[in-house]
């Protein structure tokens, strides 16, 4: 049974929509960390965004969400994986759009910006999961400079940008920049064991 | 504010072109009575680009006009049916006209294989006549390629292009010319089929793609506008239901 | 386009229609030991002003079945016809197809009203109709194809003449008029009817008139000689199918009574 990380909560309340978050986590608990994030969200400060998925399909993380209370009417996934695998784009839920790959950066802004123009809320969220992923396909610098765009795009229109990583395996440059340009940090990146 | 602006303190008169982010690309939007050629390769979105230029200005209460010669209207307005900022009410009110170069072509006589010069003068001064007659202040003409595949000479094309942009200027309409260009062409007159449009034309916005990784991204450039200081990046480009969108393209992800 | 080769001819229209037809003049039939068997196409190759067109009218007057007997005219209209028809008070009640009267108000009007828009341009009432319009209108300017059908539509004992085929040979392919003559010979043959082409000579290279004539079972040129001082006009049958001695030149006259008749010089030895 998965357990929610209520002070992930806490630390959602403190920031404004122009705000732009590194959420950090580890291997074993970026689900948990990301479902943590993604329920005061939508259940507490009732907002709705898009989830930009390039380390799982996004059929996986509706139903994962959707398991732990977590309703996903409101937000617009885009998946940046499934196209890559075949069928992989057979679904029932009518709210996953796909990219055709990881590296195509900027279609997953622009399909951001459309999903944002097209829903009109008036306060959303961007979720980036995870660089971690987008690292595989995508050289550092693109990256760096990716990120770089993205964090100050959503800044620009008061969109709360969430920007997941694996601290331990992203690369160093990627990383400087994330702590630089990153309004806000939650690090849940070192995991204790007893 | 941009250099020239400031320089003369005269603000030229735009024509706001409504689309995402081609309006700060251009500082404001296209100079009024400017001829603009929109170059690129098959699939790039030219067509998508024209109709949203005539809708942005539709929706402003701009009379325009569309002239269509490389697909039959009947086809082209099903095909844009599918985007949401169309709709066929501009159609039906006459905000928007579309008009079948082939019909055209008809009802002046102009059935021979090739147009001579009278049969150019009596094609421009049916357009112009439009033009005036509507008061149309947007219009594109797709694709002017095909319409200069039925001129002789590269002469009479110069004069053509020459003649009508002139003629829609002194009539203060904005128009953009969609050309078809191979994606292999490369050097001196990259952006004309014909040689001459390039240099004839106001502004050229190419749209094109490239490759990053074995996937092609689309991505549009304006390489020229006169009367205008503008932005000579690339910007990616994505076609959605609601027009097109454009985002600066990433330095470092394009081997082109 | 198919060429209707179903046809139930009846032992009774056999009996009515003989194996002959006339050629609607009654002198002409005698030398012509009998007249024109069913099934033929005669082409009548002429001079200008020749004549022939006068022969294509008393041709049809026969008329054994008005609703089965056609005039094609490319440059007369149903009035002018109709007007010989009673001047020689031949049977009238034949089907007149005025191919030059359509091809004015369709083509020639179009052409008008294109110089129109060139001159004067569009109003806004031209500009809204030419906005609505999605389709060019091509509504078959294929005269040649109309033409055709209407020989390849009739039925057995039919009666046809076409004057003259020197519309045709100006506006479309040579190949094709003469693809469709092979179509409407093949039809007459199996319809046991009778169609007239009339062409004129100087219209005609000489590889066309020699693959017209050898479509054709009959070959008849009309001509005008001078003699002296004084015009003739003179008759040639130069090709008959399976009865060569029916071969012959007669010189004719045009009477008000009669309209062309020809005729007949005795020898006196």
């Amino acid at each position: 049974m998965i357990e929610l990380d209520q002070k992930i909560a806490e630390q959602l309340s403190e920031v404004g929509l122009n705000s732009s978050i590194q959420v950090r986590c580890g291997t074993s608990n970026s689900f948990t960390v990301t479902a943590s994030v993604i329920h005061p969200l939508v259940n507490v400060f009732e907002m709705g965004g898009v989830y930009i998925s390039a380390s799982r399909g996004a059929n996986e993380i509706i139903e994962g969400l959707e398991s732990l209370g977590i309703p996903t009417g409101n937000i617009q996934f885009l998946d940046m994986v499934s196209s890559g695998i075949l069928g992989g784009t057979n679904t029932e839920h009518n709210n996953i759009s796909y990219i055709d790959s990881p590296i195509m950066l900027e279609s997953a802004l622009l399909r951001t910006m459309y999903q944002m123009r097209r829903t009109l809320s008036e306060r959303s969220f961007v979720i980036l999961d995870s660089v971690n992923a987008l690292a595989i396909y995508n050289e550092e610098r693109m990256l760096a400079e990716y990120l770089h765009t993205f964090v100050n795009t959503f800044r620009q229109r008061e969109v709360l940008s969430v920007i997941i990583n694996v601290p331990d395996q992203t690369p160093p440059g990627v990383l400087a920049n994330l702590d630089l340009y990153c309004t806000d940090l939650i690090d849940r990146g070192q995991i204790v064991i007893n | 504010m941009n250099h020239m602006e400031s320089a003369a303190g005269y603000v030229r008169d735009r024509c706001v072109t409504g689309i995402h982010g081609l309006d700060e690309i251009l500082r404001g939007g296209i100079p009024y009575g400017s001829t603009v050629l929109a170059a690129g390769s098959c699939g790039c979105g030219k067509t998508t680009l024209g109709l949203e230029f005539l809708v942005r200005g539709a929706e402003n209460g701009e009379a325009c006009a569309h002239f269509t010669a490389t697909e039959p209207s009947v086809k082209l307005l099903d095909n844009v049916r599918q985007y949401d900022f169309f709709d066929m009410q501009m159609v039906d009110k006459g905000l928007i006209n579309v008009f079948d170069m082939d019909v055209l072509y008809s009802w002046l006589g102009l059935t021979k294989a090739t147009f001579d010069l009278g049969d150019i003068h009596a094609l421009i001064k049916a357009i112009t006549d439009i033009v005036n007659t509507i008061g149309v202040t947007r219009l594109v003409i797709d694709s002017v390629t095909t319409l200069c595949y039925k001129i002789q000479s590269e002469q009479l094309i110069r004069d053509f292009l020459f003649t009508l942009g002139k003629k829609l200027s002194t009539l203060g309409c904005t128009t953009l010319l969609i050309s078809e260009i191979t994606s292999e062409k490369s050097g001196v007159n990259m952006w004309s089929s014909f040689g001459v449009e390039e240099a004839i034309s106001d502004g050229i916005i190419v749209l094109g793609d490239v490759e990053r990784m074995g996937h092609l991204l689309r991505f549009l450039q304006v390489v020229k506008m006169r009367g205008t200081s503008h932005s000579r990046a690339k910007y990616a480009v994505e076609l959605t239901s609601i027009g097109v969108m454009l985002t600066p393209m990433l330095k470092w992800g394009s081997s082109s | 386009m198919d060429v209707n080769t179903k046809f139930v001819i009846s032992a009774e229209d056999e009996k009515f229609f003989g194996k002959m037809g006339s050629f609607g003049i009654p002198k002409f039939d005698k030398i012509m030991n009998g007249g024109v068997p069913r099934g033929f196409t005669i082409l009548a190759l002429t001079d200008p002003g020749a004549g022939a067109e006068l022969f294509a009218k008393q041709f049809l007057s026969p008329c054994e079945e008005p609703e089965n007997t056609v005039y094609i005219s490319t440059n007369e209209t149903s009035d002018e016809i109709m007007q010989v028809y009673d001047k020689y008070n031949w049977l009238n009640e034949l089907q007149i197809i005025s191919i030059g009267s359509e091809y004015n108000e369709r083509v020639l009007g179009k052409e008008l009203q294109a110089s129109k828009y060139r001159l004067e341009g569009f109003n806004m009432s031209d500009i809204q109709r030419l906005s609505q319009t999605r389709f060019v209108d091509d509504e078959t300017e294929d005269f040649l194809t109309e033409m055709a059908n209407s020989i390849i539509e009739r039925g057995p004992f039919f009666r046809c003449a076409i004057e003259n085929l020197d519309f045709f040979f100006q506006r479309y392919e040579k190949s094709r008029v003469i693809s469709m003559l092979r179509m409407m010979q093949a039809h007459t043959q199996m319809a046991k009817g009778i169609l007239l082409l009339c062409v004129s000579t100087d219209s005609l290279d000489t590889s066309i008139e020699q693959e017209m004539s050898s479509i054709a079972d009959m070959v008849l040129t009309f001509g005008v000689h001078m003699i002296g001082s004084e015009f003739e006009t003179r008759m040639i049958v130069r090709k008959f199918r399976n009865a060569p001695e029916n071969l012959s030149v007669m010189s004719y006259r045009v009477t008000p009574e009669e309209g062309i008749t020809p005729e007949t010089v005795q020898r006196i030895a």
